[in-house]
This record gives structure tokens, sequence and C-alpha cells, in this order.
């Protein structure tokens, strides 16, 4: 009897001690975690990080797309399902741009994903010793053009409210940054990276949206480019051009050369957000009717939005045509493609009073697109308005109208569909800033 | 800490007294109850020893007894009574009276202790078998607590068949961290997760913004039978329920399934037959040409050829109006010897839902087998095996317009949806999908395969006439397979751009737990006796879900490899949780009861892995009848009561690391920084609960009235914090701030009428619960809806209600643009239920649930105005000549008045008649019950959608949502039922 209670008490005791000494620690079951990769990172930890960068700039795509072409009257997006894109967007009554809306908060999340990705490629390349300079240059250079990049989409949509340029730590976050000094910035961050990337040697691996540009030399390129755009957009027209001559740009060339994002049905991988079937019931992006309204009759472009079997409507938005932009779910998106920098040659002849060579620009995209040469008048305002409407149909659903007739204080033409429908010039910051 | 248990240990031992040998003597007798009517299976119990008899079919028990012992004769819902050896002369005539305020009911009062509600120092609250399944029997177990339980707010996420039920006890206990109760199954911790079956994947409901689980899946508590169900105890707060530590926080459920009984075997089938409807639909828009034309997008030559050639429907009720048959067949067997005894049950039951292609099976069977191995040592063994499979439909949010509900509010009743001859279902031209198509080709089943085993083993290491001490070991292990299948064929007029998706999951599930504890009881002298438990506890959980979206699906194909396109994710997690703790009960005289306690626990889910957290318990009761100077006759009974404790609620896995996930392109594998940035330091949430209570007992035991009074307080309440995501990051776990819930529950239980030939027998409760944010360290944070403030949002703020309610308003007077709408937080809630016997055969049984008040945030009713379907869209209510819908959608954008809806109801919740013919002509036959019963068959509210308890954001925080859900369903059943 004792024997045995005196044994459990033992027994119990030890069992106690056993289990006060063991503690556990399953560490992260499911993924890598961020402070494995400050600790020496090799190449393939720093590829994969090149890698994610790369495929996250697809995320929220399809709402920044979304948000440039409802407000610039490209597009309606029917939804069944989110009143917010009639409401809202649109400014329907006396609904307003909600800083909690994910029209905003997703799209601004998304950008600055990225970008700490790339401040976390970029600090993990520093502190690696597994990597040869030439090779840390080459991460780096990648790293900032693309943070640039995503800096610009956020200000496209912030505008005069600004953006947070240095987001490094995330407990001190630096100052928010109005528009003027935001695009300064960005353009300085394009400098250093192709400063970084003259002498880089590249030993990572990118998708076929960068097919062509995915050396040293072909990464650079693609930083012009974008440096041109940014340049356009602080009305810098010589450094315009300068960048331009040092990018793809190619009035000869192919519209369509350029980078972009692709999209696959593989593992992990993602489809492309902006497709919809035509003649969708419910859920579908249709063009705006001015888009059909303004166009020219021979202008191949109206294939960007077909003729729909039966019109669509909801919430006093009628449209008889579809979008038609990405033919299928793993269509590519432009991130910046030569039909662009054509139009930007053109922009920055025009606003150098170069006429000639704005006009040959504005031909090559007439005649591309089966419009005669330009007839107009040779004047900078009549010229800058046929700059704005190749633009308009070029880069249709592309991201860029509301953009262009904000730059040029146009907001207040953009035609208005329903009495009390606002025009607005910039989204508000997230609520969480 | 190591040293505090040895030390406990050894006063333990020192506690322990001699053994001391005493003369025996044999006793028998008989026990029965009113009229005479001899008892089965009441204990007969020689106190402070292992020495337990039950009575046969006839009443008769026959026990061994030392001389100067005393003899305990209880019986489940009847006072007990105490004899002294000495006194009885044998044959020992006991006659045993109801118990209505059941104050020798046992209930727990720690790990391994139990005490009588007499002595209690908690408000625990307890549902017998007859109340749990034996009104109107719901369809899964927890569905069937419902009204039951004061201090308990329960929703449905889902009205599809398999459940999903969201149980909340006194108030909000955590905001992100987990909300509900734990469950113990005969010592075994049972898993109560949901796992979503990945529909997100067609429906992409979580792509907006909102991470909550949208996919209605149903919680895995909800594959136990009711039918095997003894009894329930439910320890509603931190007071009662700091023994499981850091657990316990949202509570802890405690199940005991039926034993065997040491008589001869006795045999029960039962069969129950019936049917499910739904039980309200919302209707559908008269048309008129007029309306058609006005409508924006409607095809009028469309509407003139459908009401010409006849074919105007009523998809609403098309989809959601079958009947569903539902049947239930359950065997039980019972019986044993003096050392050995047992309970089987198998039970299947099927179920169809309201909507075609839709329904529940569950399988189950169980063996409780309890075994003495000698004087001193008792081995009990509970084993379940439960199969079931649930075919869910497809309903709730999305942002792709698919689910049903959304495609049929804006399905107007004059386009046709049915398929040709061909079989060739038409485009519908008003929505993304063809709602009657979706309905007949998709598939979204749940399946699940369990094993549930617990063991208890107690053995006595020491007995004497004033100590005894026992040795008990209690754990087991609960394991599921968890298969979720959705498959989507690409006829489907939503899957133009996949073509075809099938989305198929595999989840493992593994819980174990133990305790090892040792218990002595000591009375020095006849007046006092103390209760010393200390032991130690383990708890271990591993999750592996796998999930595989498949798309491209070749047609008729499921399997995931028979498709184009693949993407597979995987999460894992797992725990270690080991606690020790230790217990003194006092009772002095049978009047003043203390108990303190504490449990030490520590987490591999805490930021600091080794670190124990303290939660300490006390409690007092004062048994005032029981004092020499009461001479109130009236009462039978007073006590005062008051108990505190503390309990934690873990951190969720995972969330100290900042990790990276998945994100590849052109088949490059890449890492993208998560969006949720890991907290290194995170602690559990911690909950404080005081608790006062007075029970009365009166009218010669045929009245009990429980008051209580709470005051439960939250510290370092975990949040999903939003941060800037100009950070990165979108959200990070913080220990945010501390709430509180301060609420009362009253119950009153009665006999009011007991004759010969009829008896009454009532309860009512009275429960009401009010939270306060108390501290919040970052500004107000919107929550958990669907559109924020244009909607309604939940809305956490200092000194606020932490379930208020917020949205848009236009009244000048709330000053604009915000006001707070609501609260999903109820007035009150009271329920009172009712059993009339008519000359012991037959039973009409009642159970009616009133909630008052509470908000819900609706966007049903909205969903159908924006598709023009809504059945009052042209009514004119306020007369300002624009139709009611149009009225309805301007206010959008400027208040949330159309979103924000009462959930008041009054309901009928159970209501059961049965018959029971027990002079039977055939001998092998002992009795014969019948019965039919309705389930939720009655609701009288003014609730605009299908139903006020509805939660379709899921078991977490947001409850009170409603958005487009499967409906939920009503009852009727008729019930058969042989003893043999």
């Amino acid at each position: 009897m004792y024997k045995s209670y005196t044994l459990s008490t033992i027994l119990l005791f030890l069992l106690t001690l056993f289990i006060a000494s063991c503690d556990k620690d399953y560490g992260n079951l499911n993924n890598p975690t961020v402070d494995s990769y400050y600790n020496n990172a090799n190449k393939s930890q720093l590829n994969n990080l090149v890698t994610g960068t790369e495929s996250a700039m697809r995320n929220s795509l399809g709402f920044y797309l979304d948000d440039i072409g409802i407000i610039g009257r490209e597009i309606y997006r029917f939804s069944n399902s989110d009143p917010r894109y009639y409401t809202d967007l649109l400014g329907a009554n006396d609904a307003q741009l909600q800083s909690t809306g994910f029209y905003i908060v997703n799209v601004w999340a998304s950008r600055y994903r990225v970008i700490k990705n790339c401040n976390l490629l970029i600090e993990s390349a520093n502190k690696s010793n597994l990597i040869s300079d030439s090779e840390r240059k080459a991460y780096v250079g990648f790293a900032k053009t693309i943070k640039a990049y995503q800096l610009l989409l956020v200000l496209n949509l912030t505008n005069k409210n600004g953006i947070r340029i240095d987001v490094s730590n995330p407990d001190q976050l630096g100052p928010i940054v109005g528009y003027d000094e935001a695009l300064s910035k960005i353009a300085d961050l394009l400098d250093e990276a192709s400063n970084d990337l003259v002498s880089a040697q590249i030993s990572f691996p990118l998708s076929s949206g960068f097919s062509g540009f995915n050396d040293a030399a072909g990464l650079i390129k693609f930083n012009k480019a974008i440096a041109a755009r940014v340049a356009v957009y602080q009305n810098n027209w010589d450094k315009a051009l300068t960048y331009l001559n040092s990018s793809f740009f190619n009035l000869n060339g192919n519209f369509n050369s350029g980078v972009f994002n692709v999209f696959a049905t593989g593992s992990g991988d993602q489809l492309n957000p902006a497709f919809f079937p035509q003649n969708s019931a419910g859920e579908a992006r249709a063009a705006h009717p001015s888009f059909s309204k303004d166009i020219d009759s021979n202008d191949d472009r109206i294939s960007k939005a077909t003729l729909r079997t039966t019109p669509i409507s909801n919430s006093g938005l009628t449209s008889d045509r579809d979008v038609w932009v990405y033919k299928n779910n793993t269509a590519a998106i432009p991130i910046i493609r030569n039909e662009e920098l054509i139009l930007i040659y053109a922009e920055a002849n025009i606003q150098k009073s170069i006429f000639s060579g704005a006009v040959t620009a504005i031909n090559i995209i007439r005649n591309g697109h089966r419009l005669a040469n330009y007839s107009g008048a040779m004047t900078q305002s009549a010229l800058i308005d046929e700059m704005l409407l190749q633009r308009r149909y070029s880069l249709f659903s592309e991201g860029h109208r509301w953009l262009d007739v904000r730059r040029y204080n146009l907001l207040n033409t953009l035609p208005i569909d329903r009495a009390n429908d606002d025009v607005w010039s910039s989204f508000p910051l997230p609520s969480t800033e | 800490m190591k040293q505090k248990v040895y030390k406990f240990i050894f006063l333990l031992i020192m506690l322990l007294p001699f053994c001391i040998n005493a003369q025996q003597k044999t006793i028998d007798g008989k026990v029965t109850i009113e009229n005479n009517i001899p008892i089965l299976g009441a204990i007969v119990h020689v106190k402070n020893t292992n020495n337990i008899s039950t009575t046969d079919g006839e009443g008769m028990f026959k026990i061994d007894a030392p001389n100067e012992g005393i003899i305990e004769i209880s019986f489940t819902g009847y006072i007990s009574q105490s004899i002294p050896v000495t006194s009885i002369s044998s044959p020992l005539m006991i006659q045993l009276k109801e118990d209505i305020a059941r104050l020798d009911e046992v209930v727990i009062s720690g790990l391994s202790t139990n005490i009588k509600r007499r002595n209690l120092a908690n408000a625990v609250a307890t549902i017998s078998a007859k109340q749990l399944s034996g009104i109107a029997p719901a369809q899964t177990f927890d569905a069937a607590i419902n009204g039951k339980i004061p201090g308990a707010y329960i929703n449905a996420s889902t009205g599809a068949p398999g459940g999903g039920v969201s149980v909340k006890l006194r108030g909000v206990t955590s905001i992100f961290g987990n909300t509900q109760p734990l469950y113990v199954v005969d010592g075994v911790f049972m898993d109560n997760s949901s796992t979503s079956g990945g529909l997100n994947a067609v429906t992409s409901a979580s792509s907006g913004g909102n991470s909550s689980n949208q996919d209605n899946p149903s919680n895995r508590i909800a594959d136990l039978r009711a039918e095997d169900i003894a009894n329930i105890e439910i320890l509603k707060g931190a007071s009662a329920s700091a023994i499981y530590g850091s657990k316990a926080a949202a509570g802890v459920i405690i199940i005991t399934t039926k034993r065997g009984n040491k008589d001869k075997t006795n045999i029960s089938v039962s069969q129950d037959l019936g049917f499910v409807k739904v039980r309200k639909l919302l209707g559908t828009r008269p048309l008129t040409r007029d309306i058609v034309l006005s409508q924006r997008g409607w095809d009028v030559n469309e509407y003139d050829a459908a009401v010409a050639s006849g074919k105007v429907y009523d998809y609403e009720k098309e989809i959601y109006g079958e009947t569903g048959i539902t049947r239930n067949t359950q065997l039980s067997l019972n019986g044993g010897n003096s050392t050995t005894s047992f309970y089987f049950s198998a039970g299947t039951k099927k179920e169809e839902g309201i909507i075609k292609r839709t329904g529940y099976s569950n399988s189950s069977f169980r063996l409780n087998v309890d075994h003495k191995v000698s004087e001193n040592i008792k081995i009990g063994l509970s084993t379940n095996y439960i199969n079931s499979s649930a075919d869910r439909g497809l309903s709730g949010n999305d942002n792709a317009g698919i689910t049903l509900g959304i495609a049929l509010s804006s399905t107007p009743s004059f386009t046709e949806l049915h398929p040709d001859s061909k079989g060739n279902y038409p485009r519908n031209n008003y929505a993304s999908s063809n709602p009657i198509e979706t309905r007949d080709k998709m598939e979204n089943n749940e399946s699940v395969n369990r094993y549930l085993t617990g063991i208890n083993a107690e053995a006595i290491l020491q007995k004497s006439q004033r100590s005894l001490t026992k040795l008990i070991g209690r754990g087991g292990f609960d394991f599921y397979n968890l298969q979720t299948k959705a498959l989507f064929p690409g006829s489907l007029q939503f899957q133009q751009i996949n073509r075809g998706t099938s989305i198929q999951g595999n989840t493992n599930n593994l819980n174990t737990n133990y305790i090892f504890s040792m218990v002595n009881n000591y009375s020095p002298t006849n007046k006092l006796l103390l209760i010393t438990s200390a032991g130690i506890t383990q708890e271990t959980g591993r999750y592996n879900n796998l999930l595989n979206v498949a798309t491209q699906v070749i047609e008729g194909q499921s399997n995931v490899d028979q498709a184009g396109a693949l993407t597979s994710t995987q999460f894992r997690t797992r725990n270690t949780d080991n606690g020790i703790f230790a217990q003194e009960e006092v009772s002095i005289n049978e009047a003043l009861n203390l108990t303190a306690g504490v449990r030490f626990d520590k987490s591999s889910n805490n930021g600091d892995f080794s670190k124990y957290y303290a939660y300490p318990k006390a409690g007092l009761s004062w048994n005032l009848t029981k004092m020499s100077f009461w001479k109130m006759d009236f009462f039978d009974n007073v006590k005062l009561r008051s108990a505190y404790g503390q309990a934690g609620n873990f951190p969720a896995f995972g969330s100290k690391f900042t990790s990276l996930s998945i994100s590849n392109i052109d088949g490059l594998p890449g890492s993208v920084v998560s969006t949720q940035r890991g907290e290194s330091g995170i602690k559990p949430e911690r909950q404080t609960e005081l608790e006062f209570g007075l029970d009365l007992g009166f009218l010669k035991g045929r009245a009990g009235l429980e008051i209580t009074i709470y005051n439960k307080k939250v510290f370092d309440f975990l949040l999903q914090d939003r941060v800037s995501a100009s950070s990165g990051f979108t959200t990070q776990w913080i220990n945010a701030g501390d709430l509180q819930n301060k609420g009362s529950e009253i119950g009153l239980n009665a006999i009011p009428v007991a004759t010969q030939n009829f008896k009454w027998n009532t309860s009512i409760n009275f429960w009401k619960n009010r939270s306060k944010v108390t501290k919040l360290t970052t500004g107000p944070v919107q929550l958990g809806s669907l559109a924020g403030v244009l909607l309604g949002t939940f809305q956490l703020e200092e000194g606020k209600s932490a379930t208020q309610i917020i949205g848009l308003t236009d009244e000048v007077v709330n000053g604009p643009p915000i006001k707070v709408w609501g609260d999903q937080e109820p007035d009150f809630q009271m329920s009172n239920y009712n059993e009339f016997v008519f000359k012991n055969k037959l039973s009409l049984r009642v159970l009616i649930h009133w909630k008052k008040g509470g908000e819900n945030v609706v966007f049903t009713n909205l969903q159908s105005d924006f598709g023009g379907t809504s059945p009052d869209w042209d009514a004119d209510a306020n007369g300002n000549k624009i139709p009611d819908g149009l009225d309805r959608i301007m206010l959008i954008g400027r208040s949330a008045v159309n979103s924000v809806k009462s959930s008041s109801y009054l309901r009928f919740r159970e209501i059961g008649m049965y018959y029971t013919f027990d002079k039977m002509k055939v001998k092998y036959l002992k009795s014969i019950q019948v019965g039919v019963s309705l389930n939720n068959y009655i609701t009288i509210t003014k609730y605009p959608s299908y139903d006020p308890e509805v939660s379709n954001f899921g078991a977490g925080f947001s409850s009170g949502l409603d958005v487009l859900p499967y409906p939920a369903s009503k009852r009727a059943a008729f019930h058969l039922i042989a003893n043999f």
C-alpha cells in the first residue's frame, strides 16, 4: 500500500520535472522567416526574393487599373457584389472616396509590400558574403528600379496627398512627402539604380515579361524608360528626351516591345486580374460609352472595346462594349512599352515646340492604327489635344488616362454619367497611415 | 516552480493519516421515487470510500459498509440522502425527492474533483440528456444547446447542412483570439476548429480586404452525437474555468457521455423520421411591364415572351423551397455487472437540405467501458468513431457574383434559367452565374473520419476512516481526417476563365492531452472536510491542412491531376502546452466552502515559450440554512457565493514570426514578405472574473432561484492591428488593450403543480451582458465587416461597447457623417422551458427563447434592391412617391440605416410531445415511447432577412453579419423509441 503510494508520488514528481524541463519551440512550420535572410543569404535565397518581388508586382493590379479606368471614365466596372464601384469611385450622390476602401487600401498595401521586399533584397544582398560585388550591384540595382516604379504607381493614385518614400524601418516610417518631392525622389532612386546596374553582373532569372531586358544593359534600358515617364510627369522635357535615348525607345520599332507583367496558370502563379470574358453578365468591365463615341471611324483601336450581344447596366450606368484589351487570363499587362515611349517623345517635342518631331511621332501612332496623317492645326494646344487623344486610345485600360487629363488640368472635361457624380483628383491616404 | 510542487507533495504526504481497518456490515434495501416507482441506477455509496453499488430494475441494492460509516443514496435529479450505518435496519427503504433546485447535482470543481451544487461557489450551468436531445432534436449537437445556457450567445454561420455554430459565453472574450469555448468530452480535449474548404478560389470573398473566413465551414464539435451525451456542464468564465488555465478564457464545456449500469443489459432502439423546410423566404418582386421597362438593363421583350408563355418563375422558392427528408436511427446497449459495465451505441442519421443536392449524414459508434480491477483501482475507457459528410452548397458573401444568393438577387423572374431538352443550361443575362445550373452541377462536400479515445484511471493509494487518497490519470486523443471537396465543372457560366475548378483539401488533426493528479479527502472531524488536489497536465496539437486548387479541369473529372493548372497550399500548426496545478477545497460543517487553486501554464505558441503564466482562482460559498442561527422555514436553502479566477487565451500559432509567402511567376519560385508582421514578444490574453451569487430554495424544495452577477475583465487582448501599410505590412499582432463584461444571470426552477395525474415543471432563465473597451493602445479600430461605415461596421473604441456598430448617417442631429447605429450585444435574453406530464405517460415539452435587442449588419436585402428583385421594391411606405427600393439605394453612401437592423426575436425553439406505453403485452419489450417534435418552427421577429441568428463571417469576433446566407431551416420529426 505505502510502497505503491510512495512510488506514484516519486513518479508524479519525476514527470513534473520532466515536463517542466522540456521547452518546446517548433519554429515556423509553414514558411521561411525574414530573420533567415539577414543572416548571410545565399544566391538562391536572393533569387527567390527577386522572383517574389517580380511576382508581387501583380498583386492588386486589377484594382489599380480599375481605379484609373473608372475615375478616368475609360471603363465601368460592373459588379453585383460590391456597390463601391458605382458609388465611391464615381462619386455618386454624396459618396466619397473612403480611406478604408479596397480601391486604395489594397493597392497601397500591395505596392508597399513589393517595396518592403525590395528593401529586404537590398539589405540581405548587402549583408551577404556569398556573392561578388558585381552580383550585389545587380540585386541592388534591380531592387531600386522596381522600388521606384512601385512608388510611382502609388503616387499616381494619391497625387497631391503624397506618399512615404523612406519605409525601411517599420517602427520609424519616414514622413509623407508631397507630390513634387516624391517625384524627384523617385527620379533620384532610378538614377542610383542605373548607376548600380552599370557595373552589375546579373545572376538571377527573370520572367518572360523581361525577355530582351534580362541582362544589365536591358535592365538599364527599362530603368531609363520609367525615368522618362517620371520626367514627363515632372514637366522636365529635356530630361525626358535624354532618358528616352538611353531607353528602348524606337520610333520605328514595334509598339508592343517593352516590359510586361506576365501571367500563367502554374502553381503559386497568378492569372490576369483585368481579364473578363466577353459578354459577361454581373461581373464585367465595359468601355465607357464615350470610348466609341469619340473614336475615329477608321481607328483599329476600336477592337479594344468589342460590341456586346446585349448591353450591360447597373445603377444607372449602361454600356454596350466590353473592354477587350486583355484577351485571355494569361494575357500580359504592360509595365511600359514602346508605344508609350513614342508618345512621350511626341509630348516632349510639343512642349519644346519642336512640332515637326512631334508630328512625326504622332503620325507613326496614327498610321499604326489605320489613321491618316495628322491634319490639325500646328499649334501647341491643338497638338497637345491630339497627343492626349492618341494616348487615350493607345494606352486604353493600361492605367493612364486619368493621370493624363489630370496633368493637363482637364479633369472637368471628363463626361459625367449621373447628375451628382464627381470626378476625383486624388485618392485619400489609407486610414492606417 | 519545481520546488513549489515538491513542497506541496511533501505537505500532502504529511496530511495522510494511517490506515484503519474497520468492521463490515452488509446492507440491502430498495430505492424509490414518488408514487413508489422503483428506480434503476441509483447510486449507493459509502462516504469517503470507493465502495459504490447501484440499484437494479426493481430498485434493489446490496452493499458492504463499516459500522461507523455513512451511506449516501443519490440519483441524478433527486435530493440525495445520507444515513449513518449504525441507524440502519435492513432492509433499508428509501424514497428520494425530486431536486428542483438541483442542489445535489454533482458538478465539477477542479480538474479532478467534484462538488455538489449545494456547496458550489460558481454558477455552473448544466444541460441534461433530456433537455439536450429529448425535446426537439437539432441537426447537430452544437445547435442543440441554443437557448439552454444562460449567459450564452449562439449564432449560426450558415444554415447549410452540417452546422457551423458560434457559441459565446458571457460577452466578448477576445477580439482576434479564440472566442469559442473549450470542449472536453470525457476528459479528452475535442477540437472545434473550422477548416475552410478553399472556396475563396472561386468566390474571391475575401479579396476585397476582409481576411475573416467567409466559406462558412462547419465547426468540428458538430461531429459529436447528441444522443450519446448524458450531461453537459458549462464553465462560463474564468472564475469557474481557471483550473483549465490558458485555454479557458472563452469558457469550458464539459461533456460526459452515457455510461453503463451494473445490471442486466438494456437495449434501446430509437427511430426519428421528419422533414426540414426553410424558415422564411423573402419573396420576389411582383413585375409589371412598366416595372420591367423602368429597370435599366432588363429586356422587356424577354418579359413579354415569358408572360405570354407562362414562364415566369419564383426562383427563390425553387432553390430554397425544397422539403428535405430527415432520418435518425440509434441503437444503444447498456449493461454490466459489479466489476464491468458498458455502454455501446451505434447511430446513423441522414438529412436532406432545403436546397437540392445538399445534405448531411453522420454515423457514429461509441463504446464506453468501466472496469473495476480491484477494490482500489478503476479504469474507464471511452471510444468514439464518427463518420460525417455534409454537402453544403454555395452561399454567402462573394466578390465574383456566383453564390446562389448573389446570383438570385439580380435575376428577374421572367428570365429562363432551366435547362433545355438537351440538358443545356442557358446563360443568365442578369448575373455572373445561373443559380439553377450552379445548384445542379457544383459540389461542396466536407467529410470527416474521427476517432476519440479517452482513458480514465483511478487508484486509491490510501484510505482510512478520515482520509482517502487517490491517484487519477486521465487523458486521451482526438484524431480526425477532414476531406473537403469543391467541384465546379467547366461548363458552369462562371467557369469561363478557369474552365473547371476542383478544390481538394485534406486536413489531419491530432490533439492529445493528459492529466495526472493526486486527490486527498481528509476529514479531521465530522464537521470539516479538506480536499487537496495537485497534478500536471499536457496538451498537444498538430494540424496539417493541404489544399489543392486545380483549374482547367477535364470535363467530368475531379482529381486534381486531371487539370491544366494546379496550385497547392499547406498550412501546419503545432503546439505543446504544459501545466501544473494545485487546489485546496475546505468544507466546514457543509455550510462554509472555501476553494483556492492555481494553475501554471506555458505554451510553445507564446513569444517566450518557456515562461510559465500563473492562473489563480478562489471561491467561497456560505450556506445560511446550515447555520444554527437560521430560523426561516420558508427557505430550505439560502446560499451566498463568490468566486474569482483568471484564465488565458494563447496567441495564434505563428504570430511571433515575420514570414515570407510563396509568390511565383513564370515557373520561378519566389518569396515575398508576408503582410503580417510578427511580434516576438506576444503574450497570452489574460482574463479575470469575479462572480457573486445568491441561491435560494423555497416552497419545500419545489422552487429554486439562482442569481448571479459577474464582472469579467480581459487584459492585453490580442488585436491583429492594422499598421501603416507603407511599412510593407498590413497587420501586426499586438496586445492592444483591456475590456470588460458585466452581466447578470437569473434562473428560476419550479414545480408549480404536482398531482398524481399532472405535473408541471418549469424553468425561466434571464441573462444579459454589457461589454466595454476600457483601454485601447491604438486609435479606434474598425473591424470585421463588409464595406466599412457604408453598411455598418464594428468599431473598437476606448470607453465604448466592444461590439458597437457604427455607420454613415445623414441625420443632422447626430452630427454626420458617422453615428453608432447599434450593438451586436442583445439587451437581454430569456428562455423558458416547460414540461407538462399527464398521468406519467404523456409529456409536452416546450422551449421558448426570447432575444431582445442586438443588431446585425444585413446586406442580404440591399443586395436584392441593387438587383431590382426585392419584393417591396415598388412599395412606397414613406409616401414620397419614389419606390422604396430606389429610396434605399439612394441612401447608400449617406446612411447605413437600411443595413443595421435589430435582430430581436421570440422563438419557439423546441416543442416536443411524447407518450410512453409501458404495460407491454410482449414480455421482452419494456416500453415504447412515441413522439412528435418541432424545432425552430415558430419565430416572431421583424428581422428583414432570412434569420436573425446569423453570422456569415464565421465564429470569430464579427458575428451577426448577414450576407446572402444559406437560409436557416425549421424541422419537424416523428419519434419512436423502444426499450428492451
